[in-house]
């Protein structure tokens, strides 16, 4: 697979010159490295050192701020430094009278030991006429401003990098070197998957206002989702499409953006690169504070951001990490944001509070019967499926509608299926479920008797259909005929479906499909559209649960290292403790109307056929500086995940969920295998 | 390790589904008894504190699926168990008859240390129904089953109406304790237990 990606660099003759240089004059190399850097007292060894490196952080060059770039070794990783000379020295040379860049700009600008496994590619300029530069974009899909070569040799550094990293040139455009030091070949893989992203994100200014550009948009609620979450959903597809309108690298580097930036970086490291890097350098939880004091920057950041809008807030923990330590709050400089890469790193701990990682959209009002009529042309077709499932994944149904629309979102109905089709569908189907609930209701009291597993289903049935949301006032009170309506729906579909049969938990599935439906037949029939996704679940050998938990352990693995890391310490990797979760698709989660909201939000397979697990993830790492700071064991895990039961925030949830399936983007197929349920059998996989 | 382990005692309720686990353990540490509770998906405890003369224990008491598909699940509720209650339902004769099912599954999945010895507790519960007109399974049928099995202390229970389960549960503590390899642990013998004599044989007759 990776091959694919890769062109023999030795086609370059830039680069065979340079890797000549680099490893044929490896003795020479040492030391000349030795001369420009001493190496540091903690066994770091600087392996390359260049003076006169320079960022632009306006459109003129003359505002350059100079400093020195290293590549540092420590241990087995690489780490890459930028550190602005002090202001006197060549700040502005040659413009004595110009406001002088104040030292917090500078700090801004800073690169702080920024391990190379956080580099997913360096494209490099080698213009004839102008100075040499490079671009490094990080693993997730930001990038540094462009760094200047005063003194040329881009080639020499590109060279040293090759001796200590995986470094390939892109397929897709020479001047693009991709990195990749992992060393674990899943992880490389999932890098791997990568790398075609790693392209289109080339160039700092346009990555920076594309980033302006998603703020702008969660801020607006008006605004139509279509630029940012069309046909593909990985953030750095736009920073493409922005890339077209900005031509010179430096324009538009503004400060600000680069605060927003950092801010963004911030959260997509942790939340994507990360856990490549810390799964394999750290073995345990304790690594990390000493660490943090090996790599901590503190780095101060008065300047505020644009004025975030209200839902953005209630979305802070999403970010907060129990290993940043953000000592101070409200108001104070936080002065411990400190991080393993330290790069442009936080700052104001109520700036950040506000801005934390919002990039889930902006919920819409629920879908009201005159939007929906809208979507259907004279005949009743439903014209764009996917704009409709788009409207609905974002804010549900109103209640009136779901009678209607569910059919839908359950596949029962077919998007293009006219009035009159579904019409005649409606009418076949009732017959046909007559006949098959037919089927036991002909067993005889004496056929019964010795009929043994009849008798055990339709026992267990009733077990539960008594037990099921009685407190619910449609299905409440004794002798209530929907308890009723329960009981015959689940006994029919126990013989629709013989081999699947009844499994606890299927009569809370059918529960709020029968309360909107309010027809026996219909109900029966979404039911059984239903359990096409998610008969899996109740297999007999629990098959369709344990490669949901798997999948979702992977996606944890990938969206949230650290807390993996603990799960495994703490044994808690099979993810049992989630299992009541994916099971019934939250059932027991969320009071009933917020449970039929999330589900037709689940149905619509708007951005992942498989989004519970996202909501499963987004969940835990809301919680995980408890989980982790009070060293949750297994027990103590299940019971609190048990105890969240009705004070999970289903909305914010969702933009949670929705952030960190975009944040997988590609890597989702390296998490969830193809056929994880609740993704429909493979055809002609189905026994019927 | 030993300081925790010593404090907690677990319990694993076991039994088909419906037969009143939830509710046993629920009348049992809340002292209640609804109709609405739901079936158990996955698994939960609930714990409650407990003295013994001067030393307090805590019981966590695991509550499970009753429906054997869900079994598989068992290896991850059921380590660490130190005793095992078997529930049936009086009226019903499969639940009673799956008692073996529970108890061999169990000891498979937990893998006890000491098998043979590992102290199970047997509840028939829902003796209230219909004033008893309804039972299937007889009380001496089900001593008879737990005596060939190393005499397992049994119960006749309620959950509805609270009868003998506070017994039931000072047995199944006392029993829990018992199995804690600590010297330590005293065993007092303040607690009247109401189903014969704990002493166990090492032996099964089976
Ligand atoms: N009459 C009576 N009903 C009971 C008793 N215990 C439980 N139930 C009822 O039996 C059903 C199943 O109880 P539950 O505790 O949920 O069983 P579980 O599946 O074993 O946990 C519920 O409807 C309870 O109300 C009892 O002692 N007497
Ligand atoms: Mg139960």
């Amino acid at each position: 697979m990776q091959e694919a990606e890769l062109h023999d660099l030795s086609d370059d003759p830039d680069y065979v010159a340079s890797q000549q240089q680099g490893s044929g004059g490896s003795e020479n190399q040492k030391c000349t490295r030795k001369s420009n850097g001493p190496t540091e007292p903690n066994g770091s060894e600087v392996v390359y050192s260049k003076d006169n490196v320079a960022i632009h952080p306006t459109q003129y060059a003359s505002e350059r701020i100079s400093g020195r770039l290293q590549l540092i070794k420590r241990d087995l990783s690489l780490f890459m430094t930028w550190i602005p000379y002090k202001q006197s020295a060549s700040y502005g040379v040659g413009q004595g009278s110009r406001v002088k860049l104040p030292e917090k700009d500078r700090n801004l600008y800073t690169i702080r030991a920024v391990p190379l496994t956080d580099v997913r590619s360096i494209r490099r300029h080698t213009p004839t006429l102008g100075w040499q530069y490079i671009i490094m974009v990080l693993t997730s899909g930001l990038a540094f401003p462009p760094l200047y070569f005063y003194n040329g040799g881009v080639r020499e550094f590109l060279a040293t990098l090759k001796q200590h990293v995986f470094l390939v040139r892109s397929a897709d455009d020479a001047n693009v070197f991709l990195v990749n030091d992992l060393q674990d070949p899943l992880q490389r893989s999932l890098s791997s998957l990568e790398l075609p992203r790693a392209v289109p994100v080339a160039n700092v200014a346009s990555s920076s206002s594309s980033l302006a550009s998603v703020h702008s948009d969660d801020n607006s609620n008006q605004r139509s989702n279509a630029d940012y979450h069309d046909s593909s959903f990985s953030p750095t597809e736009s920073v493409g499409r922005h890339r077209q309108k900005v031509r010179d690298p430096a324009r538009d580097l503004s400060i600000q953006v680069l605060e927003k930036f950092s801010l963004v970086t911030k959260f997509a490291r942790e939340t994507t690169s990360h856990l490549l890097r810390e799964s394999q350098i750290f073995d345990n939880i304790g690594g990390y504070e000493k660490q943090q004091q090996v790599h901590s920057s503190p780095v101060k950041n008065q300047v505020g951001g644009d004025p975030v809008s209200q839902e953005l807030q209630d979305k802070n923990q999403i970010i907060s990490d129990p290993l940043e330590k953000i000592a101070c709050r409200n108001g104070k400089l936080c002065e411990a944001a400190a991080t393993l890469v330290g790069t442009f790193e936080l700052i104001d701990s109520k700036e950040a509070e506000q801005q934390s990682l919002v990039w889930g959209k902006p919920r819409l009002p629920p879908l009201g019967h005159e939007e929906w009529a809208t979507f259907l042309d004279e005949e009743g077709r439903i014209v764009d499926s996917k704009a409709l499932r788009k409207r609905i994944f974002y804010g549900g149904v109103e209640h009136g509608l779901r009678k209607e629309v569910w059919k839908f979102l359950l596949g029962y109905n077919e998007f293009h299926s006219t009035y009159a089709e579904r019409e005649f569908l409606e009418t076949m189907k009732r017959s046909e479920y007559e006949t098959i609930k037919h089927q036991w209701q002909s067993i005889s009291p004496a056929q019964a008797r010795r009929f043994a597993k009849f008798k055990e289903r339709k026992s267990l049935i009733e077990k539960d259909v008594v037990r099921t949301d009685r407190s619910i006032p449609f299905y409440d009170g004794d002798e209530n005929p929907n308890v009723g309506l329960l009981r015959d729906i689940l006994l029919t579909f126990s013989f629709y479906n013989f081999d699947l049969g009844y499994c606890q938990g299927m009569s809370d599935l059918l529960s709020p499909i029968l309360f909107v439906m309010e027809d026996e037949s219909e109900a029966f029939w979404c039911f059984v559209s239903l359990m096409e996704r998610l008969g899996p679940n109740f297999n007999r050998d629990q098959n369709g649960m344990h490669s949901q938990l798997l999948a979702l352990s992977k996606l944890v693995e990938f969206l949230d290292s650290p807390l993996h890391c603990y799960l495994r310490q703490a044994d808690c990797l099979n993810f049992f403790f989630c299992f009541r979760w994916i099971l019934i698709q939250f059932k027991r989660e969320f009071v009933y109307e917020k449970t039929m909201r999330l589900w037709e939000v689940l149905w619509t397979h708007y951005l992942s056929e498989h989004f519970h697990l996202y909501m499963c993830v987004a969940i835990l790492k809301k919680h995980r500086k408890k989980i982790i700071e009070e060293r949750m064991d297994f027990d103590t895990l299940l019971k609190f995940i048990n105890e969240l039961s009705c004070h999970i925030t289903l909305e914010a949830t969702l933009k949670d969920a929705e952030a960190l399936c975009i944040i997988a983007g590609e890597n989702k197929a390296a998490c969830i295998p193809p056929g994880t349920p609740p993704s429909l059998p493979v055809e002609g996989g189905l026994l019927e | 390790m030993s300081a925790r382990r010593r404090m907690l005692l677990k319990v694993i309720i076991l039994g088909d589904s419906g037969v009143g686990k939830t509710s046993l353990m629920n009348q049992y540490v809340n002292r209640k008894f609804s109709n609405q509770y739901k079936a158990t998906i996955g698994a939960d405890f609930l714990t409650k504190e407990i003295q013994f003369e001067d030393r307090l224990f805590t019981l966590q008491i695991w509550d499970t699926a009753g429906q054997e598909r869900f079994q598989s699940l068992g290896v991850a509720f059921y380590r660490g168990a130190d005793c095992c209650v078997l529930v049936y339902d009086v009226n019903v004769m499969k639940s009673f008859d799956n008692l073996n099912n529970w108890r061999e599954e169990f000891l498979i999945q937990a893998s006890p240390s000491d098998p043979e010895n590992f102290p199970f507790v047997v509840l028939g519960n829902k003796v209230d129904v219909d004033g008893g007109n309804s039972r299937v399974v007889s009380e001496k049928k089900a001593r008879a089953w737990c005596a060939s099995k190393g005499n397992i202390p049994y119960f006749e229970t309620s959950a509805k109406e609270g009868f003998n389960v506070e017994a039931a549960f000072e047995c199944i503590a006392k029993n829990a304790l018992k199995n804690e390899p600590d010297e330590e642990i005293y065993l007092p013998d303040t607690i009247d237990v109401a189903g014969g004599r704990q002493q166990r044989s090492s032996g099964c007759e089976c």
